[in-house]
């Protein structure tokens, strides 16, 4: 195991830098009207979808980019962007077999065997995954297994030609298409993402999975995903990305909504992990995501856990909104930012229901030329009352050019919230890296073994895959950044 | 709508200018660069994230003239003196009095004059103006823009001042006024001061509005103890802003206790521009009715070996709202830095607000900086346990809101001063 890690160690830039050969199908550049109207053609959409998309369009074009965030980034050129590419398929596909060879092999390399996948399928613990390259979602597995359940996964655009009804219903209730400046641009231009719906009482047997991959050049993704938990169902969701290593810098604006109905539960998973530029600086994805849930019901719970490594510039909040009774939200985060890499993220938690509780864990980790903010807000409404937060927010730094930033906002209104926050700063120890070295444990690994456990706290929350997965990708981004 | 608000209000306040300027003491340019700044500041809406839990343009809207001189009795400046000993300078309405200020610089090493007429003063042109930023913040643009008067006080080298210097700043006009009474406090090396800042209203039966400014320069090894009593009455609106730059090895605590008035804002920055320096940032917040309390801290570490201590607390009852927003800036240079911020809150009804964002911005990897901050109800285990000893309910809770307060009183180290907060606490649950 040790070897495999030291392996990893001298061979890890940035193993996911490929580019795959395969012909796309692409809008032209620049975004106006006519290219919402294209996306939503190519698509095949009805007719509301595209007055939505239209309607956020309008929006979008009276908004002005938000500043607020403790970043610095060249604004990207709005109309220098490639809207729609989808990898060139022929027809609808039913088997596996039928799906671009070159295709496959991506998904390969990324780690993620589709065929793999078919094969195993009578093997307990599996996957379904849903994997989107440049907007599209390209195949999903595993469909016919879960809709024995009832459970609905697939691509968003099949579920606007299949599930109308719950698209019209769910879609912007979360995050409307006026809530910011890139949920607004996402509104009018998203190509495509997951749409998930648990019934009445399900638990969902097995982990969905959404797979994004940013691949043809010039082009920006935008996606969206939809997740619904009706009453007392259960799922846990897993969402992974990559991208190419390329100089110019993409942009990447989701939008993912969860709706929790009264005792359902929403456990959602990423490992961000999109290109972060190289140690110049240079290229890397601009990350700007909306990510937002709403516990509607009463004794709803959502729970985001999130490990961002990737990314040139991160601008992310998954949020909480705690509306039902004894609803509760947490928010378990760990972000490393190394060589010029900057992260502006943390979540809100808005009580609005009573005896809601929501905890909120965060480890920042900043190497290198970075810099890494931690931005919560926790809001207790007037008259949610016995509201419970416990916030923890901790900084490692590690090097002399890096910064390490924490900006709660706590805005209380009832007398019986009671709400704690606390944060720190420092460094890794010389006392714990003298006692691991004292043991016959090098420098590198001392200190892979102590930001692990540092989040650890975070990484148990991390259904298993993603753990291993997540605590490989910590050493790997660190690597170097002590000497 | 918003903009046309904040445009008529800052309009307004810059025809205040073009209308006094002639009669303002000092450097014109300086009072005309500071108020073109302020014209292109403006008066911070609701949207400017430093003033956004804070309504500063309901708090200036309506006729609010130039400060005229009032005279007040002696009695009544008797009552506001609370230390026996003490060096008192009386300013009303933002200009220094001479008349009630009996202090006649009888001290070695000691020199009090009016703000207004030391411009000819070396150790005054050396350091005025230079530490609070006219580009950072509308309100001290607007106060270098406005000053009509205030305390310049200098203390020479390895000069103690035993007795404490008390400031006392007098709003007091039958009506609607703005005020911009401007401090200037020199403590050169080794020299060692108490002083002590009261805001009270006298007489006052329409809005005052005060911006009053303080700045402070603590030289190498100086050792000054800051007092800031709050005690504005309902017409009583207050922005008190604090601008601190400490040398070498100094050591800066200041006490900061509001305990009325109708709003009040505290912007206190303290620079920590040198190694070993030892700052202490302590303050109290007891809000009711309508009040609004905004406090925000600054304490920016530009060097190495320095430590900080900051610790807010409040209780805010009826509908009042009170906001902490205190940073901890520690720059790159600044290693070695040991910082840390507490804020603990009681909210005691369900139509108080309490906002608070502790923030930490830093850039240096061998620090130890933290914060914490809490709010909550009285702990029921505390109440039961006073019960159980035979004490009443309200008796139990008013026993806990002294405690919790008392953390901060017993900063105070001058026991005059001490014994009338406690007693201003005492009265205010009882």
């Amino acid at each position: 195991m040790a070897n495999e890690i030291l392996e990893e160690h001298i061979n890890s830039d940035y193993k996911y830098g490929f580019v795959s050969d395969f012909e796309s199908d692409s809008a032209p550049k620049g975004l106006n009207e006519d290219i919402v109207r294209f996306i939503s053609k190519k698509k095949n959409e009805p007719e509301w979808m595209l007055e939505y998309r239209l309607k956020a369009f309008a929006y979008w074009k009276t908004l002005e980019e938000p500043t607020w965030a403790h970043v610095s980034y060249k604004k990207p050129d709005f109309q220098d962007i490639i809207y729609y590419s989808a990898p060139k398929q022929q027809k609808k596909l039913n088997s596996l077999d039928e799906v671009d060879p070159e295709l496959l092999k991506t998904f390969e390399k990324l780690g993620i065997s589709l065929e793999e996948q078919k094969r195993l399928s009578g093997v307990e613990s599996r996957i379904a995954v849903d994997a989107v390259i440049d907007s599209v979602s390209v195949k999903t597995t595993f469909k016919e297994t879960l809709s024995e359940k009832g459970i609905i996964f697939c691509s968003f655009s099949d579920a606007v030609q299949e599930h109308p009804d719950l698209i019209r219903k769910y879609m912007g209730s979360v995050v409307p298409h006026t809530d910011n400046f890139y949920a607004a641009l996402n509104a009018a231009v998203f190509s495509d993402g997951s749409f998930c719906y648990i019934p009445k009482g399900v638990r969902c047997p097995m982990e969905l999975s959404t797979y994004f991959r940013i691949n043809a050049s010039g082009t920006g993704q935008f996606e969206r995903t939809l997740l619904i938990a009706d009453e007392g169902a259960y799922v846990s969701y897993l969402e992974g990305c990559t991208a190419p290593m390329r100089d110019e810098n993409q942009l990447h604006a989701a939008v993912v909504e969860i709706i929790a109905h009264k005792n359902g539960e929403v456990k959602y998973s990423t490992v961000q992990n999109w290109y972060p530029g190289d140690k110049e600086g240079k290229g890397g994805i601009f990350n700007f995501v909306t990510k937002r849930g709403i516990c509607l019901g009463d004794n709803s719970k959502i729970s985001w856990t999130q490990v961002e490594t990737g990314s040139a510039v991160t601008w992310k909040y998954p949020s909480v909104i705690l509306k039902g009774d004894n609803s509760v939200g947490e928010f378990y985060s760990v972000a490393v930012t190394n060589n010029y890499q900057q992260a502006d993220t943390g979540t809100k938690m808005m009580h609005l229901g009573k005896n809601t509780r929501s905890t909120i864990i965060s480890k920042g980790i900043s190497a290198g030329f970075s810099n890494n903010s931690y931005r919560g807000l926790v809001r207790v409404a007037k008259g949610a009352s016995n509201a419970r937060n416990f916030s923890q927010c901790d900084s490692l730094l590690m090097g002399d050019k890096c910064g390490a930033h924490t900006f709660p906002y706590i805005e209380i209104k009832d007398k019986s919230a009671v709400i704690e926050h606390e944060a720190t700063t420092s460094k890794i120890g010389e006392d714990q890296l003298f006692y691991c070295k004292s043991r016959g444990i090098d420098n590198e690994k001392a200190i892979g073994l102590i930001v692990n456990g540092y989040c650890k706290e975070v990484l148990n929350q991390l259904p298993m895959e993603f753990a291993v997965e997540a605590q490989k990708l910590l050493a790997v981004s660190l690597e170097g950044s002590v000497g | 709508m918003e903009t046309i608000i904040k445009n008529t209000i800052t309009d307004k306040l810059i025809a205040g200018f073009t209308a006094s300027k002639n009669t303002l003491f000092g450097d014109g340019i300086l009072r005309e660069q500071a108020m073109e700044s302020f014209s292109k500041l403006g008066v911070p809406g609701r949207k400017s994230e430093e003033y956004k839990y804070v309504n500063m343009e309901q708090a200036l809207k309506g006729d609010l003239a130039a400060a005229s001189p009032k005279p007040i009795s002696e009695g009544q400046l008797n009552s506001l003196k609370v230390i026996g000993n003490a060096i008192v300078l009386v300013i009303i309405n933002g200009r220094f009095s001479a008349e009630h200020t009996k202090f006649n610089n009888n001290i070695k090493g000691l020199q009090v004059m009016d703000i207004a007429e030391a411009s000819g003063n070396a150790v005054f042109q050396k350091h005025y103006a230079k530490y609070a930023d006219i580009n950072s913040d509308p309100f001290v643009a607007l106060n270098t823009a406005m000053a009509t008067g205030g305390v310049f006080m200098h203390v020479e080298k390895g000069t103690v001042i035993e007795r404490p210097v008390h400031i006392i700043h007098i709003s007091s006009s039958s009506e609607s006024m703005i005020i911009h009474p401007r401090n200037l406090i020199v403590l050169e090396e080794n020299a060692q001061a108490t002083v002590i800042e009261s805001f009270v209203t006298v007489d006052a039966s329409a809005k005052v509005f005060s911006n009053a400014l303080t700045e402070l320069f603590i030289d190498a090894s100086a050792i000054l103890q800051h007092y800031k009593i709050q005690e504005e009455n309902e017409n009583g609106y207050l922005v008190n802003t604090t601008q601190a730059l400490q040398k070498k090895q100094s050591v800066f605590s200041t006490n900061n206790f509001t305990l009325s008035g109708s709003l009040v804002r505290n912007n206190l920055n303290i620079v920590l521009d040198d190694e070993q320096i030892e700052t202490h940032l302590n303050g109290l917040y007891l809000t009711k009715g309508n009040q609004s309390v905004d406090n925000h801290t600054l304490v920016d570490h530009r060097k190495p070996n320095c430590n900080s201590n900051e610790l807010y607390k409040g209780i805010i009852e009826e509908k009042s709202t009170a906001t902490f927003n205190g940073k901890i800036y520690v720059r790159k240079d600044a290693q070695k830095t040991n910082a840390f911020q507490s804020n603990k809150n009681i909210l005691l009804s369900d139509d108080g607000t309490i906002n608070t964002k502790p923030q930490l911005e830093i850039y240096a990897d061998d620090v130890k900086c933290s914060h914490g901050t809490s709010t909550g109800k009285l702990d029921e285990d505390k109440i039961f346990y006073l019960r159980a000893r035979g004490l009443s309910e309200a008796s139990a809770k008013k026993l806990l809101m002294h405690a919790f307060a008392s953390e901060v009183v017993e900063h105070i180290k001058i026991d005059e001063l001490r014994d009338y907060v406690e007693a201003k606490i005492t009265a205010r649950f009882a």
